[in-house]
C-alpha cells in the first residue's frame, strides 16, 4: 500500500515537470489589471486632494503654499497599491502602473511630487466630485501637510498661517 | 422567529433585568441587559440553549452614552441567528462579573477587554496580561478614546511586568518560539515537558499587535478601512476585506447588488481554494514530506494567478467597499477561471489521493492533536477544527452572506477529531469550493456592482457579520459613527478561538507532535519585535536590543507626532 502511495508520488512529481520561471532572468508579463506604482499626471492633475484624502496609508500629501501654488507629494514608501487614489481621481490624471520591482536604496526614489498652479473656482474652491459621502472631503480648505518631514496633519485651517506649521516637531538631522 | 423564542425565553426567566431588545431582523438580537444579570443570561445562553460562544466585545462609549459597553456575542448555528447580551457600565468603575467560569471560551476575550479598554472581569480566573507588552503602563487602555492614536508610552525596559507561571512539579520547561522553524509568525509556548510528554503550557502571543482597530476608529474613514481590514491576515484577508465591509453594511441596512454579491462569493471561495491549498502543503512539509508540499503549492499557484487577473493582486485583492465590490469578472475572465478551475479538480484529485493515502501521512496525524466535541464547544473552535470533531458548523450555510444562500453545497465533516480529520475536511472541501465557484459563474446575473450611497450614513449602529474564512469563522462587530468613520470596530479572527484550543490539544502528546497540531489549526499570527543587522563586510554583529529599537521608533515618532492645530 505504502509503496505504491510512493509511485504514485513519484509519477505525480514526473508528470509535473518543472514549473518554476526563470525570474528574475526573464519577467513574467503582468495581466492588463495588474495594480504596481501608480503614476502621477502632473498635466491632468487639477489638484483637488481626493487622492490624498482616501489614501488608505496616508502616502500623498497636500501642501498649500499660497493661494495659487499647490504641492501634491506621493511618498511611495508604505503605499500598497491598492489603487484607492486612481479610482476616486475625477481626472483620470493617476494610473496604476505594471511596475512591481521598486526596490531602491534611497526611499525617495519612489516619491513623485507635483506642483500645480491652482485657479479659484468661485464655486467649493476645491472641485473633488466625491463618488459618496464616504469619499467627502474630511480636509477643507488650506492645507499644510509637512512635506519636509513627510507627515500627514490631520486638521487644516481655513487660513493661511504665518506661523510655521511644523513648529512643534523636532526634526534629527543625520 | 427563532429570535423571538430566544427573546420570549430570556424575557420569561431574567424579567426586568432585560432593559431593551433589538431585533434588526430574524438573524440578528441585540439585548441590553443589568450589568448584574450578563453572567446569568450568558449561562442560560450557553449551557441551557446551546449556543456557541463567539467573542467579548468592550467599547469605550463615554463620549456618546457616558458609558463603557460590553457585549459577549453568541450564536444559533442551527437557528441562523447571532445575539449579542450588551450592557453598558458606569464611567467611573468600568467592572463585570467574568462569564470565563461558565464560558471558558471567553477567557481571551475578557483579558483582551481588561488591557485594551480597562474594563475589569472580576473573578477571572486567569487574569494575565495578555495582549498589551510587557513593560507597558499599568492603567493605559490604548482603545480607550481619550488615548490618542499614536500614543507611545515609556515602558519598562527591566523585563519586570510579566512573570511566566511555574511549571508543574517534574517538568521541564521548553521554549517553542516566538521564532521556530514551523512557525511562520511569532507566538512563544513555554511548554511543560516531562520526558518527552507535553503536560501544559503556557501561551505568550501578540507579538505583532498593530492596533489596526485603533487605527480605523481614529484615523481611517469607512471605505479605508476594508484596505487595512484586508492586511489583517496575508492568507485569509479577503475575508476580513467582506467582513468589515458586510457588518456596515448591516448596520446601515444597505445591500449590495446582485452580481456584487456573486462576485464576493467567488473571491472568497478562490481565496479558501489558495488556503487550503497552501495548508495541505504546509502540513505536510511540517512532517517532513516535501515532495507533497511542493506539489501542493505548484497546483496553487494557477489560483494565484487567476486571483492577480480578476483583482490585480495574487493576494489582497483589494475587493470590497462598503456597498459593493470594485473588480467586475468579465465574460473572458469568467471563461478563464472556469478552465482553471478545471485542471485545478483533476489535479487536486491526483494530489488528494496522495496524501490520503500515504500511510507515513497518516501515522504522523492520526489521533495527534485531538479535540473532541466537548473541547470544541467549551473553547469555542471553529473551522475546519470543529467539522473534524463531527460539529456540523460553517457559517456559510449556518449564517449565509454574499450568495451563498443561493448555492448548493456540503459540508464537508469528520468524526476523528484529530489532525488527520482536519486534513480530510480541508482537502474535499477544495471540490466544495470549486463547486460553488462554478454554479455563482453560471448565475452571475448583469449589473452593476456598487449600490450609491447618497448621503451620511447613520452613527450609533451596530453590525454583525460572520464570514466562513478557511479557518474558520471570521467575525466582525462595527458600531458605526461620526466623521466618516466607525466609533468601534472588533475583528475576531478564528485563530483567536482556535488557539486556544491547543493546550488541551497537546496535553500529554509527544514533545514532536507539538508542530503539526499547532500547524493543524493553521494558525495565523503577524511580524517582529527585535532584529539582528549584520555588517557582511567586517560580519561585525550588531544586535538591535527592543530598548534600541523602541528609541528609534521613538526618534522616527517625533518628526510625525502632531496634535491638532
Amino acid at each position: 500500500m505504502s509503496l505504491l502511495s510512493k509511485i504514485r508520488e513519484t509519477v505525480l512529481c514526473l508528470k509535473a515537470g518543472r514549473v518554476t520561471l526563470p525570474y528574475p532572468a526573464e519577467p513574467r508579463p503582468v495581466p492588463p489589471r495588474f495594480r504596481g506604482r501608480p503614476i502621477f499626471d502632473a498635466a491632468k492633475c487639477i489638484g483637488c486632494a481626493g487622492c490624498a484624502n482616501n489614501c488608505p496609508a496616508r502616502e500623498i500629501l497636500v501642501h498649500d503654499i499660497c493661494q495659487e501654488l499647490r504641492i501634491i507629494q506621493y511618498l511611495g514608501r508604505r503605499c500598497t497599491f491598492c489603487g484607492r487614489c486612481a479610482d476616486v481621481c475625477p481626472e483620470k490624471a493617476i494610473t496604476m502602473s505594471h511596475d512591481f520591482e521598486t526596490a531602491t536604496n534611497a526611499i525617495a526614489d519612489l516619491s513623485q511630487r507635483l506642483e500645480l498652479f491652482m485657479s479659484t473656482c468661485q464655486r467649493c474652491g476645491r472641485c473633488f466630485p466625491e463618488p459618496s459621502p464616504l469619499e467627502r472631503l474630511k480636509l477643507k480648505g488650506y492645507r499644510f501637510d509637512d512635506v519636509a518631514s513627510e507627515r500627514w496633519v490631520f486638521h487644516s485651517k481655513g487660513y493661511l498661517d504665518t506661523e510655521s506649521t511644523v513648529a512643534d516637531i523636532r526634526i534629527d538631522l543625520d | 422567529m427563532a429570535a423571538r423564542e430566544k427573546l420570549g425565553f430570556l424575557r420569561q426567566r431574567f424579567g426586568a433585568a432585560i432593559i431593551r431588545a433589538d431585533l434588526t431582523s430574524d438573524r440578528r438580537l441585540y439585548v441590553f441587559v443589568e450589568p448584574r444579570s450578563v453572567k446569568e443570561v450568558c449561562r442560560a445562553l450557553f449551557r441551557e440553549l446551546d449556543a456557541r460562544y463567539v467573542i467579548t466585545i468592550g467599547a469605550d462609549d463615554r463620549p456618546w452614552s457616558g458609558c463603557f459597553m460590553v457585549a459577549h456575542n453568541f450564536a444559533f448555528d442551527r437557528d441562523r441567528l447571532l445575539v449579542s447580551v450588551m450592557c453598558l457600565l458606569p464611567a467611573d468603575s468600568p467592572r463585570i462579573e467574568s462569564i470565563s467560569d461558565v464560558v471558558p471560551a471567553a477567557n481571551w476575550a475578557e483579558r483582551e477587554m481588561r488591557d485594551l479598554v480597562g474594563i475589569e472581569a472580576v473573578g477571572h480566573p486567569y487574569p494575565k496580561r495578555l495582549v498589551l507588552p510587557d513593560g507597558w503602563p499599568e492603567g493605559l487602555h490604548p482603545l480607550r478614546k481619550d488615548v490618542e492614536w499614536d500614543e507611545a508610552p515609556d515602558c519598562d525596559e527591566s523585563g519586570a511586568g510579566y512573570d511566566f507561571d511555574d511549571p508543574p512539579e517534574g517538568c521541564t520547561v521548553v521554549p517553542f518560539g516566538p521564532f521556530h522553524p514551523t512557525l511562520d509568525e511569532p507566538a512563544h509556548f513555554r511548554l511543560y515537558v516531562e520526558g518527552e510528554t507535553v503536560r501544559g503550557c503556557e501561551y505568550r502571543g501578540f507579538m505583532v499587535h498593530r492596533g489596526i482597530e485603533k487605527l480605523a476608529e481614529s484615523v481611517l474613514g469607512y471605505n479605508d478601512i476594508p484596505i487595512m481590514a484586508e492586511r489583517i491576515c496575508g492568507i485569509c484577508g479577503c475575508v476580513h476585506n467582506v467582513a468589515y465591509a458586510q457588518s456596515v453594511e448591516e448596520a446601515v441596512a444597505l445591500r449590495p447588488p446582485p452580481r456584487a454579491e456573486y462576485i464576493r462569493t467567488i473571491m472568497l471561495e478562490l481565496e479558501r481554494l489558495h488556503s487550503h491549498l497552501l495548508w495541505v502543503g504546509l502540513a505536510c512539509h511540517i512532517v517532513g514530506f516535501d515532495t507533497l508540499f511542493m506539489q501542493a503549492f505548484r497546483v496553487r499557484e494557477p489560483v494565484m494567478w487567476i486571483a492577480e487577473k480578476i483583482s490585480g493582486n495574487r493576494k489582497t485583492y483589494g475587493l470590497c467597499v462598503i456597498g459593493g465590490v470594485r473588480w467586475d469578472i468579465t465574460s473572458e475572465l469568467s471563461d478563464e477561471l472556469k478552465t482553471v478551475l478545471d485542471k485545478l479538480e483533476s489535479e487536486w484529485h491526483n494530489v488528494a489521493r496522495a496524501v490520503k493515502n500515504d500511510k507515513n501521512i497518516q501515522r504522523r496525524t492520526c489521533g495527534v492533536g485531538v479535540a473532541d466535541a466537548s473541547v470544541v464547544k467549551e473553547m469555542g473552535l471553529i473551522g475546519p477544527v470543529a467539522r473534524a470533531a463531527g460539529v456540523d458548523i460553517d457559517c456559510r450555510r449556518d449564517h449565509p452572506y454574499a450568495a451563498y444562500d443561493r448555492v448548493d453545497f456540503r459540508v464537508i465533516t469528520a468524526q476523528s477529531a484529530d489532525v488527520w480529520g482536519r486534513l480530510v475536511v480541508r482537502t474535499d472541501e477544495v471540490f466544495e469550493s470549486i463547486s460553488i465557484i462554478r454554479q455563482c459563474l453560471a448565475r452571475l446575473e448583469p449589473g452593476p456592482i456598487q449600490t450609491p450611497i447618497k448621503e451620511d450614513l447613520p452613527a450609533g449602529r451596530f453590525g454583525l457579520s460572520s464570514v466562513e474564512a478557511p479557518r474558520g469563522e471570521s467575525h466582525h462587530f462595527v458600531i458605526t459613527g461620526e466623521n466618516n468613520r466607525p466609533r468601534r470596530w472588533r475583528v475576531r479572527a478564528p485563530t483567536y478561538q482556535n488557539l486556544q484550543g491547543v493546550p488541551s490539544m497537546i496535553r500529554d502528546a509527544q514533545l514532536a507532535d507539538m508542530t503539526i497540531a499547532l500547524g493543524s489549526i493553521d494558525p495565523c499570527f503577524s511580524c517582529t519585535d527585535r532584529i539582528e543587522a549584520v555588517d557582511v563586510r567586517s560580519g561585525a554583529v550588531k544586535v538591535w536590543t527592543p530598548r534600541d529599537l523602541r528609541e528609534m521608533a521613538k526618534r522616527a515618532q517625533s518628526g510625525r507626532h502632531i496634535k491638532d492645530s
